[in-house]
């Protein structure tokens, strides 16, 4: 849920509610179905605010929306216009890190035409299928999920038949059915590798007390909508080996003097990073991310 | 709608081939329509369902697996989690924790699971729920062996 949009998310709430009461006479008859339709209802009305995966936005646009708002955070904005010229914003459904992931990805790929790193995130797929195997997944449970997502690797590069263009990637991303499929690949990918890892991953599992690293999987990064965290961020960048920069933007500020934003790279722990990337031994990532806390949008360095 | 039956082919598939490996469930696709399915599955030892044999009807979402099948029981049963008229099941893989890990025969391991380890803190019987939340478990598998004698089991038998 993003910042501006809980506000909103509130004003539709209290439209809604009246019709509800009216419709609901009987409290008895008033089942969980009703309650996920009511749900869905909110998210359809959501929906139509903002696509999937919106349109590249100047960043001066996130300006405008804190205008009357906390001074830090329009210092932030200003700071970080230095070094990023545009935003993509994507729907607060709680799958938001991964929606911004799979675009930002995709499109790099599109632009960059590095088969290399095609190549690489390949090997790291399959490494990713015989996880979920070995930790005795069916593969008809997560087959469908891998091959739609190799399926949209492959069309971002060109030359072939099945390649597609910047505007067909939008439509896609923004093509419930194709989207969520993409976002459901990653987070079979995270959970194999907090599985798999799951003695490294466990101290950093918060409120883990009642419950086990497998249940965490199964109850906070398997299902969609569920929000993403650092736990997720580094597994899905340490399985697939892509390194991802996060910008925070929030209220906090320090006391030396200038505003600063801080930022983290969430480098992958084994050594195959994109090679090409950077070229020097230091890999700069070329996914940014912008998070709210809540939510994540695409960023757009100069 | 294609990746949904894809799906439910192969969910077909491997229930056909691995009939023997659970002898609790029998799962079972309707003739002419693969988004309607059954189940017959043996209510769990040492619980008062034991002995019984209950159905249940699914219902599969043309968004599935990205969205859960619907579920409820057909045959009667008195268990705070399951609706006493509608048959309707409060478990949450069925709701907000589903994803598409699992299937329509694990969803039948977690009822099965379900029936043996009641959550009545969230009850659709509220009758069943009260009984357990005081402390009358004697009075709570009197009730439910009663229902399970009355509508799960073989009136032969």
């Amino acid at each position: 849920m993003q910042n501006q949009e809980g506000l909103q998310a509130d004003a539709e709430m209290a439209s809604v509610t009246p019709i509800q009461a009216t419709e609901v006479e009987d409290w008895a008859n008033f089942r969980d179905d009703d309650i996920m339709q009511q749900q869905s209802a909110i998210r359809a009305v959501e929906a139509e605010k903002i696509p999937l995966v919106g349109d590249k936005e100047p960043l001066s646009s996130l300006a405008a929306e804190y205008q009357s708002g906390s001074p830090i955070l329009l210092e932030k904005i200003k700071v970080l216009s230095e070094q990023f010229d545009a935003i993509r914003r994507t729907r607060g459904d709680g799958n938001c890190f991964f929606r911004s992931f799979m675009f930002s990805y995709l499109e790099h790929i599109l632009e960059s035409q590095d088969r290399e790193e095609v190549n690489r995130i390949t090997g790291n797929v399959e490494n990713c299928r015989k996880t979920l195997q070995s930790l005795g997944y069916a593969d008809f449970t997560f087959e469908d999920f891998f091959a739609l997502f190799l399926e949209q690797l492959e069309s971002v590069l060109q030359g072939n038949e099945a390649s597609i263009s910047h505007d067909e990637l939008m439509q896609r991303s923004r093509d419930q059915s194709i989207s969520d499929y993409v976002v459901m690949f990653f987070r079979f990918v995270t959970s194999g590798e907090i599985r798999k890892r799951s003695e490294f991953f466990e101290p950093f599992i918060l409120g883990l007390t009642n419950t086990t690293v497998e249940q965490f999987c199964k109850s906070s990064v398997e299902p969609m909508g569920e929000e993403s965290d650092h736990v997720h961020i580094t597994a899905v960048s340490d399985a697939l080996g892509v390194p991802i920069r996060v910008v925070y933007l929030d209220r906090s500020s320090c006391d030396t003097g200038g505003v600063s934003v801080n930022h983290h790279d969430f480098i992958p722990a084994i050594s195959d990073a994109p090679s090409g990337t950077s070229g020097g031994s230091e890999t700069k990532p070329f996914i940014n991310l912008l998070y709210r806390p809540g939510h994540y949008d695409i960023l757009y360095p100069k | 709608m294609q990746a949904s039956r894809a799906r439910l082919f192969k969910e077909y598939k491997e229930v056909q081939r691995e009939k023997a490996a659970d002898p609790d469930i029998q799962l079972a696709c309707d003739d002419s329509n693969i988004f309607k399915w059954t189940a017959l599955i043996k209510g769990p030892s040492e619980t008062p369902f034991e002995g019984g044999v209950f159905q249940l009807a699914f219902s599969v979402p043309e968004q599935y697996p990205l969205q859960p099948p619907q579920v409820r029981f057909l045959t009667k049963i008195f268990h705070p989690n399951v609706h006493f008229k509608t048959g309707e099941i409060c478990l949450d893989i069925l709701k907000n924790a589903w994803s598409p890990a699992w299937t329509l025969q694990s969803v039948c391991r977690a009822i099965i699971a379900l029936m043996a380890h009641p959550e009545p803190d969230s009850p659709l019987n509220c009758d069943s729920g009260n009984l357990l939340r005081s402390g009358d478990i004697r009075g709570y598998q009197s009730m439910a062996r009663m229902y399970t004698r009355l509508a799960a089991m073989s009136k032969k038998g």
